[in-house]
């Protein structure tokens, strides 16, 4: 459990995640069964569900395929930053945003709360995306 | 006769051009004074000094990052209190998505919604005939108001469905200056389509 920990930790260095949000991946992998995957976040974030309004969507719908592209979001047309902090520095510096949006996102497209394994699998996902 | 005529046309294009030039005078007028009173409001409420520079208070600020997100953040004088009161207890069902806020946020946005809400707020004309004739079926959608709908009535649908509005309720694609609190006529180009004027 120690080197999961210790692997997240360095891991969350190199990803240039704020600290307060590397903190947060670190008491969400405390929370979660497996160590985090990209894979499976990337599963999770491209996988198409009836969501929230009854109709198909995923998080690409809005976010699209490619995360170091601006997206649009699918109601309103509003144009939506990169979602890759290699791509637009400002992602995963605020822990309010990224607790928010996990929580809104994941009801949009789960029609449920993402669990810490999930959040911590999309997280991961999101910061190594290249 | 035909001297007649001509006077008659030059007399009824002068009156028209009068008309247009006092209406876009007055909208512009209108405009200028929203802006003026929203800086002012902004100043007093911040408590501090009067300036003449537009100062934006924090809860402007949030409202602007919070709502404008995820699509333009409507001038709350566009909706009468009652309609921002409802929005504000159903965001986790917000037109069909989940716009949940922290309970400090919510609480600030909601308090700011209510003191900017159209039975205070220094509306403009337009802003108060949309808010005022908000549908009593349909509290919380501007885009559904008896004036909003008359003065939106003769938008062919494809230039409203097309990718790049997507619907009515996306002001700011066709009211270039909409994020300012204006709609001015003039001001309109509708993408892929052109200027608008009726």
């Amino acid at each position: 459990m120690k080197s999961i920990l210790i692997a997240v930790v360095c891991a969350s260095s190199l990803m240039a995640a704020s600290p307060e949000v590397g903190n947060y991946m670190q008491q969400l992998q405390t929370e979660a069964s497996e160590p985090f995957d990209a894979a499976r976040g990337e599963a999770l974030f491209t996988a198409e569900q009836i969501g929230k309004k009854g109709t198909k969507i995923a998080c690409t719908s809005c976010h699209g395929s490619d995360l170091t592209q601006k997206g649009k979001n699918v109601n309103t047309g509003k144009i939506i930053d990169a979602l890759s902090p290699g791509a637009n520095p400002a992602r995963l510096t605020s822990l309010k945003e990224v607790k928010k949006w996990l929580r809104r996102n994941f009801k949009d497209v789960y029609n449920r709360e993402g669990t810490a394994q999930e959040k911590g699998d999309v997280l991961t996902y999101i910061m190594q995306y290249r | 006769m035909k001297k007649h005529l001509f006077v008659i046309t030059c007399a009824l294009l002068a009156v028209g051009s009068v008309y247009l030039a006092a209406d876009d005078h007055y909208e512009k007028h209108n405009a200028q004074r929203y802006e003026k009173t929203a800086a002012e409001d902004a100043v007093t409420s911040g408590g501090q000094k009067r300036s003449t520079a537009p100062v934006e208070t924090t809860s402007a600020r949030l409202y602007k990052n919070e709502c404008g997100a995820c699509h333009m953040a409507y001038q709350p004088g566009l909706l009468p209190r009652a309609s921002w009161t409802r929005m504000m207890v159903s965001l986790g069902d917000h037109f069909g998505t989940d716009a949940t806020l922290e309970p400090a946020d919510a609480a600030e946005l909601a308090a700011y919604l209510d003191a900017n809400a159209y039975v205070s707020a220094p509306s403009s004309k337009h802003m108060a005939r949309i808010a005022k004739s908000v549908s009593a079926d349909a509290p919380m959608q501007i885009s559904q108001a008896g004036y909003f709908v008359k003065e939106h009535r003769r938008i062919p649908q494809r230039a409203i469905v097309q990718p790049d509005v997507k619907s009515l309720a996306n002001c700011n694609a066709c009211h270039t200056k909409a994020e300012n609190g204006s709609y001015r006529e003039r001001e309109i180009f509708i993408p892929n389509y052109g200027r608008w004027d009726d």
